[in-house]
């Protein structure tokens, strides 16, 4: 279901004065992965926490599916919400954490322990329904957080961090198993993150964040070709300038002169498997880097010192 | 009081050492010293009570045993115990929660003044209540008229309550400080109200560290001697405590019932250091991760 925020601000009565949300305005598609992003401090757990109700703004509404959630709390919200680190209820097991939410609405017996089996099949806890927290490992213990806020059929699933906490191959499984979730349960989920590539890879929007506020709102794509702001080029992937203007070192051409755009020699040349990376001193004093595929660059065949002249594309 | 030492100074937790770096010399010149405190302090003097108590003879024992007054402070001490135990216990608890989830710097103050009353001499707070409460004092003239005597037994409860009264405290409040209140938030945004998050969620994940706190309260108001010898009166079979009894017999000559009752005082003491033993090392499994 769709959420809207409304000039929404929150300064934790900080003494300089400083907003962690300074005015955030925003609209949540039905429906739709959306990704907060934005560097630590820039506000984006605090966004979350408003939404949730865990925290209360200074000023501003929250929206969800229309209704104005601003002054209820918590409890009355139907949001399913997954803290960074998870939350369990270390002295419930696997199934008993998932059926709390479940308890607290005082259903039926019955109803409750088929919801949770249907859970447990859901994020593929099946074997591990006898389990305390403690005896998971953090990849597991993320799930049950998920299939616990799962349980309830909440409105809004809210994300913070959510692979933040855990190692570098477990990380790159669960966003692909998100984002399937995601397409088998398209319930509407903001995830809070702080790395691009991963909100790249699982978000259908993306809300960039810095200051406490909005910086640019709108899919992968489009804000990957088309930042509104320097930060936002630079925040979601590599830059480099020629020129005096900023732009990925992947739009740029390299030819070994005579060739058009910009003129000079090649300092450095990095090999990272499929790419390569090329440094580039320009005549007019500025250095750049390129980046090429490794046949790109096998056709080319530059060494350091060569004359080459960069272009974009 | 050996249990409560143990709760003011806890012993660090063992490291594994590197037995090569350290040669015998050297843990030998850590342990004579360390080993030779332990037993001058404790061992020996403790080791002797017990001697003692059990080499004056069979029926010398029983006859300390069947005591009309011994058995009239124990109740009394059990008394004592039964209202001093559970009022700190929910008392301590409440300031843990106070504490951990206050941003507000005040509470630190809060926590000070639940620390007071043991940094100062018990004969002190003694006689402060007394000073406060008595006839004599501020208050008394005014509960007084009122129709209410604290003295003397409701007034050794209030000694041993201040006695004892940061433990629950400070067991509970690290185990909350280390758990953080995320769980309480993930529960509440699951619907639950404050009273069940309370019992569904805060105090399941805090017992070990409540019963803890129990336990070493527990043995502190049984042990304690001077705050209530003060408000008490002393008065054989209505105001003497076990431990106002131990040294009421020591004091009168009759070392044979203060050795007894010293033994048996101990011995309880000693089954309370087993039991915070065993909760120390459950609350460990609840906190670490064993994946």
């Amino acid at each position: 279901m769709s959420i809207s925020l409304d000039d929404v601000a929150k300064s934790y009565g900080r003494s300089d004065g400083k907003f962690a949300l300074n005015g955030v305005t925003a609209e949540i598609p039905s429906g739709s992965l959306t990704a907060i992003l934005g560097p630590s401090g820039s506000g984006k757990s605090t966004l979350l926490k408003v939404i949730a109700g865990l925290e209360q703004p200074d000023r501003g509404r929250v929206c969800i599916e229309g209704d104005d959630v601003t002054d209820l709390d918590a409890r009355f919200r139907g949001i399913g919400f997954c803290f960074q680190q998870y939350a369990p209820f270390r002295h419930l097991t696997v199934e008993k954490n998932i059926a709390y939410g479940l308890k607290v609405r005082r259903r039926p017996r019955a109803e409750i322990s088929k919801k949770v089996a249907e859970m447990l099949e859901l994020v593929q806890l099946g074997d591990f329904a006898k389990r305390y927290p403690a005896q998971l490992s953090g990849g597991q213990r993320q799930r049950m957080a998920l299939a616990r806020a799962l349980a309830i059929e909440p409105r809004v699933l809210l994300l913070d961090e959510p692979f933040g906490a855990l190692d570098a191959q477990v990380r790159a499984e669960l966003r692909t198993w998100v984002k399937n979730l995601h397409d088998q349960v398209p319930i509407t989920t903001i995830m809070v993150t702080h790395d691009q590539s991963e909100a790249m890879e699982v978000a259908s929007q993306l809300v960039v964040l810095r200051d406490g506020r909005i910086e640019q709102t709108g899919a992968p794509g489009e804000l990957y070709d088309h930042p509104a702001t320097p930060f936002v080029h630079e925040f979601l992937g590599p830059t480099t300038t020629v020129g005096g203007e900023v732009v990925r070192p992947h739009d740029l051409v390299l030819r070994r002169q005579p060739g058009p755009g910009h003129q000079g020699k090649v300092t450095g040349v990095v090999a990272l498997g499929f790419e390569v990376r090329v440094e580039v001193a320009l005549d007019d004093g500025s250095s750049c880097w390129v980046q090429l595929t490794a046949h790109e660059f096998a056709e080319l065949t530059v060494t350091v010192g060569d004359a080459v002249a960069v272009s974009p594309r | 009081m050996t249990a409560i030492d143990h709760a003011l100074f806890p012993a660090p937790e063992p490291r594994p050492v590197d037995r090569r770096a350290q040669g015998s010399w050297g843990r030998l010149a850590l342990r004579v010293p360390v080993i030779g405190f332990l037993v001058i302090v404790v061992a020996l003097p403790v080791g002797y009570l017990f001697f003692q108590a059990a080499t004056q003879g069979w029926s010398s024992i029983t006859n300390q045993l069947s005591q009309a007054q011994l058995w009239q402070a124990v109740w009394l001490s059990a008394k004592i115990a039964l209202w001093a135990v559970p009022l700190n216990t929910i008392s301590g608890v409440a300031a843990a929660l106070l504490i951990s989830k206050s941003r507000w710097a005040g509470t630190k103050v809060l926590g000070l003044l639940f620390d007071l009353p043991i940094a100062l001499s018990p004969i002190i707070l003694g006689i402060a209540l007394y000073a406060a409460y008595s006839d004599l004092g501020w208050f008394g003239p005014f509960l007084a008229r009122h129709g209410i005597n604290l003295f003397s037994v409701p007034a050794m409860v209030l000694a041993s309550c201040a006695m004892s009264l940061p433990y629950v405290l400070r067991s509970v409040l690290p185990v909350l400080e280390e758990l953080g209140d995320e769980q309480e938030q993930a529960a509440r945004t699951l619907g639950a109200s404050a009273i069940r998050r309370f019992w569904t969620i805060t105090l399941p994940t805090i017992r070990w560290g409540v019963l803890y706190g129990v336990a070493l309260t527990l043995a502190r108001v049984l042990g304690e001697y001077g705050a209530v010898l003060i408000v008490s009166g002393n008065q054989p079979g209505v105001s003497q405590s076990l431990s106002l009894y131990i040294g009421a017999s020591y004091d009168t000559n009759n070392p044979k019932a203060a050795l007894v009752a010293a033994v048996l005082l101990a011995a309880f003491s000693m089954v309370i250091l087993v039991v915070l033993a065993v909760l120390k090392r459950r609350e460990k499994r609840i906190l670490v991760d064993q994946p």
